[in-house]
């Protein structure tokens, strides 16, 4: 039940430089690089570094080759920036986001709102396999979720984790799991850790 | 009015400019027409004296009117005689079979702004665009390549809209095509409607621009494309050889010979009329079959595409 054939899932692949692009704007979850992974996306990028931003968010050691990156805390403040930028985005340009799939989507669905369409951006996951739940009993959303169980953090139902994901709201469906048997709450296992 | 048909009336006939002319079709039996969206088009069926032929053009009339629909034709001196039969021929009073509308050139609905390029009269589907974004709200610009006298014709669809600007071919007037199209803001999708070598133009500067395919839309002139050196067909099923004439398309012959082939843009663009082509070579002039089906030469889109050479056999 957990583990459904769904799909409608995101699939994810390592990231390259559309080249036909008028600008580039790549965005790290600094906390997800293996060693080494800045400068293999260096040199993924060198081919457009002229027209390449970077934004390393959460602690990082620039390296040479990603143009002149820019420092942000957390995903919140990549979301204000794409928000407030004052230099609106071009039908030309793509974004590319690196991280956990909260991440990824937070990063995404904010870069939608600011005008763009699927096909400019381009998403790759790495790190945790965490997730963002969102309850279809109080609409809520739990974060981050590593367990094929959780408590909801809006209304504390146990919720199941489903393999249903919503691009919209970068989450996955959580659906109460002791409905029929009241208190009856399978094991917990940490699944998406 | 129900079928698989509809018959028209003429009620108005208009030559807005020369060689422009607009008509006013109502229902026949003075009932109500479906509703057509923006952009939508509809296949006519042209009864000539000595021939008959099926022109599809784009509705200029406000998207949804179910009283009237609106086009207007373009008289092409050379190539297929349909529109010079609705310049010399059509009066009012006239009945015209047609079919029901169609649409492969719908406004994209989730686009934060739409630019359009036309080129001529293709800016008949733009017309209805403006109607329906004036209703909307949604952001919008037209630009719209033709003769300097020609830039007023349209005035009655434009009003004086802010978003509509003309270019002609006179220096300072020339649309910049790569710059317009390099500042445009995320969101935007593109139409773009005209000649074949203008809509090549236009896709080729998006691309280089960074364009998403997905944001790029086209519509073809399908009349212009439909003419050349005259061969023979041969219909395998049928039994049946049409000979196609320098001015009628292979869809046109095939037609005329009694034997039913589906279709719907008439255009190469929407692959309704596709057909497994059992000998020859095909000259291949639609936007639809890929490089690969091409190169396989085992399909031909008779709307558009004729024999390279000698003679075609078609499973139909
Ligand atoms: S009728 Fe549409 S492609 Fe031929």
């Amino acid at each position: 039940m957990l583990h459904s054939d769904i799909k409608s899932r995101p699939v994810y692949r390592a990231l390259e430089p559309d080249l036909s692009a008028a600008g580039h704007l790549l965005v790290i979850e600094t906390a997800t690089l293996q060693p080494g992974g800045l400068a293999s996306l260096a040199d993924a990028f060198a081919p457009v570094a002229a027209k390449l931003h970077t934004w390393l968010v959460g602690e990082a050691q620039a390296v040479p080759g990603l143009g002149k990156p820019w420092h942000l805390p957390a995903v919140a403040d990549v979301v204000d920036a794409l928000a407030c930028a004052t230099r609106g985005y071009g039908i030309g340009d793509r974004l590319y986001v690196q991280g956990t799939e909260p991440f990824l989507w937070s990063v995404a669905t904010a870069a939608a709102i600011v005008g763009f369409g699927p096909d400019q951006i381009r998403l790759c996951h790495a790190g945790s396999l965490q997730r963002r739940v969102w309850c279809t009993h109080c609409h809520g959303f739990t974060e981050p979720v590593t367990t094929n169980v959780v408590p909801c953090a809006g209304c504390g139902r146990h919720l199941l984790v489903r393999d249903h994901f919503s691009r919209r709201l970068g989450a996955f469906m959580g659906v109460m799991v002791d409905t029929e048997a009241p208190g009856e709450v399978p094991a917990i296992e940490e699944v998406f850790a | 009015m129900i079928g698989d048909t509809l018959l028209l009336q003429v009620a108005a006939v208009t030559d807005i400019a020369p060689g422009l002319r607009h008509l006013r079709l109502v229902a026949a039996d003075g009932g109500k027409l479906p509703p057509a969206a923006a952009g939508a088009h509809v296949q006519f069926v042209l009864e000539g004296a000595a021939r008959t032929w099926r022109n599809a053009y784009s509705l200029v009339s406000r998207p949804g009117a179910r009283d009237a629909w609106e086009i207007i034709v373009r008289r092409v001196p050379t190539s297929r005689g349909g529109s010079a039969f609705i310049h010399e021929q059509i009066k009012v009073g006239d009945r015209l079979v047609a079919g029901w509308p169609g649409n492969l050139f719908a406004p994209v609905r989730i686009a934060r702004h739409h630019l359009m390029i036309a080129g001529g009269i293709g800016i008949t589907p733009f017309l209805s665009y403006l109607a329906e974004f004036g209703f909307t709200g949604a952001g919008h610009a037209l630009h719209v390549c033709c003769r300097e006298g020609e830039k007023d014709v349209f005035g009655p669809w434009l009003g004086n809209s802010p978003a509509v600007a003309f270019h002609w071919d006179a220096d300072g007037h020339r649309l910049d095509i790569p710059a317009l199209l390099a500042s445009q803001p995320a969101g935007t999708h593109l139409y773009v409607c005209g000649p074949a070598a203008m809509n090549d133009e236009v896709m080729a500067a998006a691309a280089a621009a960074g364009w998403p395919a997905s944001h790029v839309h086209c519509e073809h002139f399908g009349s212009a494309l439909s003419g050349g050196d005259p061969f023979r067909a041969f219909l395998a099923r049928s039994g049946i050889e049409v000979d196609v004439a320098e001015d009628e398309s292979l869809l046109d012959a095939i037609e005329r010979a009694g034997v039913a082939a589906p279709c719907l843009c008439r255009g190469g663009a929407c692959g309704v009329c596709v057909t497994p082509l059992l000998e020859g070579e095909a000259e291949h002039r639609d936007h639809f079959l890929s490089a690969e089906e091409r190169a396989a030469g085992r399909l031909i889109m008779p709307c558009v595409s004729r024999a390279r050479a000698g003679r075609l056999v078609l499973d139909l």
